[in-house]
């Protein structure tokens, strides 16, 4: 009904644009905010303590997931299959064997052979892709490791994951996989959505304190856009149906991070601030025009003012004096998980996918965002080769209820797809791009769980036009 | 002339006491790291005001005798219930009851009931770093 709702609505009243003003100026109230809870409550930290290994977290991510791997497995393949463990192995015999996934390559960044002095290397320079044909497969589970072969694909997989084999172990010791199977989606939560329009715009990569102020413009047409500043009263109209904005991370651009002051004397640096500061500042004026307006929910991402690690902790409120006087604005960690008017979200600022997408052959974040929700863990790869707190309790990453629209920030182009599962779950998985490279945005319609990006773009300092294109 | 000398003998701690805090079973391991790098004698010491407060704040208890020790040795070492470095052995109890692996009932009595104790609350390798 409403796919093409804001081009659809806006030429209908196009021509009042040119029109004189109406004596009585129209107003559009929005929509006002019904349900709201904030899930994130696993991925918020209190007091840290860093005295910790990582044993833990993988301990307990495979003592977690295996009761539902097995479940798995026996619907698979047959309620009669022998499950064991990897000490109980006999030679030969066909068996199912649970664990976590370990992948060796030989690319993969080590910080022990960057400072091995007999080596004499230099570090190896960042790669988009740490992938060999070279690499290889081990399972692990909580007391031996076996090599895998067979029918699994090598390249794909990537280390953290927790699956399930069935296969026998070889003469030579190594294990050779005729099937394998993942935790697949969680289960279902019940759907209490709107039953009229409700939408929520998706945005993330807005790159703010960046050295080019392209995006500037952009930016400040979708701040107006979502607060019914621009266009004519179809327009207005349509943006009171925004009920909320999540920003997902990447607020900050990249170019605040440069370390050069550290390298420098300290003379020449002491009265330099760091790039960040005006960056925040900017962020501040711009949360401050969407706050007086809209809830906005504002994650943290790569280069933002926060801790590195997984999961990344809110924003501090002192960096955004003049937003922060507003309710409206929530800051939240990543991943962030929340109830928006009876639906379920469940997203994250993109490291974990690029993390991914570094280690496995996968190269569609759309592609990488669904194995994720089939593997039930957000984040496989941490703490391997993304920073992630050391938990020993419990892994709050491992997926435990299917979110009804999961999403990840900063890919390189707007994708969405929605996703029917086996136990009746319905899941719309959105890949939201960079703002700062594509001025695209997403708008997600809470009634029937479709997606749709919204471009802003300007074609030069004369030609004033935005440009709007719909493309499903 | 007396009254400010006697003024000048004055400490802060007169009007605001200096309280060692106790602290729970889960307290941060500053105070048994600290004791590694002090001198021998510092150490003695340290181990004689152990003593002299677990006797001060709890006379009832009696000190665990080896054989819960032992028990509590074979707790940290049975690979069932995870790794054992870096966290009290009360909190992997909990963990392992939540992750439903159903860890002896006694071991969490004889844990809580000896939670002053430092050598029964922390595991077996608590004094090495990480």
């Amino acid at each position: 009904m409403s796919c093409a709702m804001f081009s659809e609505q806006a030429a209908l009243t196009a021509q009042g644009l040119l029109a004189p003003p109406s004596a009585e100026p129209l107003t559009f109230p929005r929509v006002p905010v019904s349900g709201y809870l904030d899930c994130s409550q696993p991925f918020q930290l209190g007091e840290r303590s860093f005295s910790r290994q990582y044993a833990h977290i993988y301990a307990v991510r495979l003592a977690g997931m295996r009761p539902g791997l097995e479940r798995c497995a026996r619907s698979r393949w047959g309620n009669d299959i022998v499950l064991r463990k990897l000490s109980e192995l006999q030679a030969g015999e066909k068996c199912c064997v649970v664990g976590t996934l370990f992948k060796a390559m030989q690319l993969q960044p080590s910080i022990l052979q960057e400072i091995s002095e007999e080596h004499n290397l230099v570090p190896q320079p960042p790669l988009p892709k740490y992938i060999q044909p070279s690499d290889e497969l081990i399972l692990e589970d909580e007391l031996q490791r076996i090599k895998l072969e067979g029918a699994i694909d090598v390249q794909r997989l990537v280390t953290g994951t927790i699956l399930a084999v069935y296969g026998s172990e070889q003469d030579d010791g190594r294990f050779l996989v005729e099937d394998h199977c993942f935790a697949s989606l969680p289960p279902p939560l019940p759907w209490n959505g709107p039953s009229s329009d409700r939408f929520v715009l998706l945005a993330s990569g807005l790159g703010l304190g960046s050295v080019s102020g392209e995006a500037l413009l952009s930016t400040q047409l979708l701040v107006d856009v979502v607060t019914g500043q621009l266009g004519a009263e179809g327009e207005q109209s349509c943006a009171a149906h925004i009920t909320r904005v999540i920003l997902a991370g990447n607020l900050l651009s990249q170019n605040t991070q440069s370390r050069d002051t550290i390298n420098k004397a300290k003379y020449l640096t002491k009265k330099t601030q760091a790039a960040s500061v005006e960056a925040v500042k900017m962020l501040d004026e711009i949360l401050l025009q969407l706050c007086t307006s809209v809830p906005v929910d504002v994650m943290p991402g790569e280069f933002d003012p926060t801790n590195y690690t997984l999961p990344q902790q809110p924003l501090h409120r002192c960096m955004l004096p003049l937003a922060s006087a507003y309710s409206t604005l929530r800051l939240v960690t990543n991943p962030y998980q929340a109830n928006l008017d009876g639906v379920r979200f469940l997203g994250t600022s993109g490291q974990n996918i690029s993390d991914i997408f570094k280690y496995s052959s996968m190269d569609d974040y759309l592609e990488i965002l669904e194995w994720t929700l089939q593997a039930g863990h957000i984040s496989p790869t941490a703490p391997d080769t993304l920073g992630c707190y050391p938990f020993y309790k419990s892994d709050p990453f491992i997926l435990t209820e299917c979110p009804h629209v999961y999403f990840c920030g900063n890919a390189p182009h707007f994708q969405s797809k929605l996703l029917q599962g086996k136990e009746g779950q319905r899941v719309l998985l959105v890949t939201v791009p960079d703002f700062s490279a594509t001025q695209t945005a997403c708008l997600v319609n809470l009634r029937d769980l479709t997606c749709q990006p919204i471009t802003f773009s300007g074609f030069g300092a004369d030609n004033e036009d935005r440009d709007k294109e719909v493309c499903h | 002339m007396s009254r400010r000398a006697m003024e000048q003998t004055r400490r802060i701690t007169d009007s605001f006491p200096r309280r060692l805090r106790r602290r729970g079973p889960g307290r941060p391991p500053g105070r048994l790291k600290d004791k590694k790098d002090k001198k021998e004698k510092d150490k003695e010491q340290d181990k004689v005001q152990v003593k002299v407060r677990d006797c001060s704040c709890s006379p009832s208890q009696r000190p665990p005798d080896p054989a819960l020790l032992e028990m509590l040795r074979r707790f940290d070492l049975s690979w069932e219930y995870g790794p054992c470095t870096g966290i009290t052995r009360l909190q992997r109890w909990e963990r392992a009851q939540e992750l439903g692996l159903s860890p002896p009932g006694p071991i969490r009595d004889a844990l809580l009931e000896h939670r002053d104790n430092p050598d029964v609350t922390y595991s077996l390798w608590h004094e090495y770093e990480l």
